[in-house]
């Protein structure tokens, strides 16, 4: 077994995250349907060029395009690390746990009871994730609370949401939005205004999970211990839920159901960083930003001038790149299973 | 002292104790010795919640415990469970600091006085040489030492230990006890539940002797060995033996 972390220099790698970071916020910026030129956007950005056609493409296109996968990845990303901690289980994410259907679900049942009402989809999609993750806690608490019981739990609670879905896009055909992007997971559409909401919550919550991220890691060492070190489980538990939930359902409220990067950046970041989550979090905040980034970039550029969502870009580069992971690591990682 | 007033405690809905009492003075080694089964641990995980408690109080120094917060308790009471499923995966380091877990203000940020406490308890435990290694690497008698280290480092003068030498060879297991008899000459108040007779008639000032979810005996040692009730319950034969270092007993 490999000592605490793989011989990564940390403070060096955060860097060249950063800077990876900017690199492919620019680049999305860049690139697109039509390329810019980085003169230009630097003028439109910081200058006075208001007027342009860049600066109207730039600002209502490709900005949103861009913030919406900023907070995509970084919510997902903590979501995902933080559920991995409560659960004590290495396969938990958002996806995997039922969440994202859950709040995919609610979604769907707002555009059909309040068509056309972009501030209440945030609200939404929290109740959904928020309902389901408890459901999901409450059958493993109840149940015999194994690691397997609540991803079979996660797996059946997801499968039964997104027969909902499918229900609800049949019965009404009328639905404002581009089921299919939805269900993949897409960046395209989105505006600032509609942002906004979605946007600061993640923020918050990334705040907030990064400031009680020496929690997650006591509650890592099991129920008994945590208790023991005077930390009050249940109530902890709960608020760390809903951090996740409210995380991954703003997501899911603009970007459909992305899947994999809750799963995928955590686990990556274990790889590089250990499981110090007080690491671990900042730096999946760090890197899920990237996985979306890049893959969206992917999808531009791809089949262009066709786009391909980013989710299914995500899957596909994701899936095997984790299947490597998987299989390098003989034996498997014992985070707590 | 520490003390356990007519404990009725149930776990996974399932009452196991009733009405249990027992005492453990301030300043002693007690030990509580058992048959597997018997509810030991049980017993010893009211304090933290793990099994609950219906009815009774427990006390420390005269408060009621239980009325406690969390984290109060583990300023006052520190209680390391049994056999621990989940292996942590951080750095031995990390997870004796949790230790100071408890005292650590909103910001989370470590004093030079928590850090002091931390290298302080590693060396005792004799677990600094293993400060950097991921925990989930480590055999599991140093992985108990850890966790024993994470204990201390809480500073508690109040000390609960569900089974602590398990894991522990031969070696580690006398060392353990010295260790113990040290933090005892320190003025801390100790309970331990140990499966070792021996060691356990050795070092205890009190012993507790339970049997089928009850108390069976609580007192001195030697009084309790005179009334052959641990070799009535354990099915066993007790020897005893003296050379110039001091008293042996052997249970067979």
């Amino acid at each position: 077994m490999k000592p605490k972390k793989t011989d990564v220099n940390t403070p060096l790698m955060i860097t060249v995250l950063i800077i990876i970071l900017f690199f492919s916020i620019f680049l999305n910026i860049m690139i697109g349907s039509v390329k810019l030129n980085p003169v230009d956007i630097i003028n439109c950005l910081f200058g006075d060029d208001k007027s342009s056609v860049t600066y109207t493409l730039i600002t209502t296109v490709r900005l949103p395009r861009m913030v919406g996968g900023l907070f995509a990845g970084m919510g997902l990303a903590c979501s995902g690390v933080i559920l991995q901690n409560v659960m004590n289980n290495s396969l938990a994410s958002p996806n995997t746990i039922g969440i994202n259907s859950g709040a995919g679900f609610a979604v769907m049942l707002s555009m059909i009871l309040l068509p056309g009402n972009l501030a209440t989809m945030p609200a939404f999609a929290f109740t959904g994730a928020f309902i389901t993750s408890l459901l999901i806690f409450l059958l493993a608490y109840f149940a015999d609370s194994s690691r397997t019981t609540i991803i079979l739990a996660g797996i059946t609670v997801s499968t039964f949401l997104n027969s909902g879905i499918n229900t609800l896009k049949l019965l009404d055909t009328d639905i404002t939005i581009n089921v299919t992007s939805f269900m993949v997971g897409s960046l395209t559409g989105l505006t600032m205004k509609g942002l906004f909401l979605p946007i600061i919550c993640i923020s918050i919550a990334v705040i907030i999970s990064i400031i009680l991220s020496r929690l997650l890691n006591i509650l890592n060492l099991g129920d008994d211990i945590a208790r023991s070190l005077g930390v009050n489980v249940s109530v902890i538990r709960f608020i760390l839920l809903m951090l996740s939930s409210i995380m991954a359902g703003c997501v899911v409220s603009y970007a459909g159901l992305i899947s994999f990067v809750g799963l995928i950046v955590p686990h990556i970041c274990r790889h590089l960083f250990g499981n110090d989550s007080r690491l671990l979090l900042p730096c999946s905040a760090l890197l899920g930003p990237i996985a979306v980034l890049s893959c969206d970039l992917i999808g531009k550029v791809l089949l262009s001038p066709y786009e391909l969502p980013v989710g299914i870009i995500l899957s596909f580069i994701g899936g095997p790149f984790f299947l490597y992971l998987l299989m390098k690591k003989k034996g498997g990682r014992r985070l707590n299973a | 002292m520490l003390e356990f007033k007519n404990i009725t405690a149930s776990c996974q809905h399932q009452i196991i104790l009733k009405n249990i009492s027992i005492t453990v003075p301030t300043g002693e080694i007690t030990c509580i010795i058992g048959p597997n089964g018997c509810g030991k641990t049980t017993l010893v995980q009211c304090l933290y919640g793990i099994s609950k408690v219906i009815e009774g109080t427990i006390l420390l120094n005269g408060y009621d415990f239980l009325q406690l917060s969390y984290r109060e308790r583990a300023k006052q009471l520190s209680f390391l469970p049994q056999v621990r499923q989940i292996i942590p995966t951080l750095p031995v380091k990390t997870l004796v600091e949790h230790g100071r877990f408890p005292y650590l203000g909103f910001a989370r940020k470590k004093q030079k006085a928590d850090i002091d406490i931390v290298n302080q308890v590693m060396d005792f435990t004799q677990t600094t040489p293993y400060s950097d290694m991921c925990a989930d690497t480590l055999s599991g008698g140093i992985r108990q030492q850890v966790f024993f280290a994470m204990n201390l480092a809480q500073n508690c003068d109040t000390i609960v230990l569900d089974e602590p030498t398990t894991y522990l060879d031969i070696n580690r297991q006398r060392k353990f006890y010295e260790d113990i008899c040290k933090l005892k000459q320190q003025g801390k108040t100790i309970l331990l539940v140990i499966h070792d007779l021996s060691y356990a008639v050795r070092i205890a000032d009190n012993l507790i002797v339970m049997d089928n979810r009850k108390i069976a005996a609580q007192g001195k040692p030697d009084i309790i060995l005179k009334q052959h009730i641990i070799e009535n319950i354990f099915h066993v034969k007790c020897k005893h033996f003296r050379d110039e270092e001091g008293e042996y007993y052997l249970f067979l």
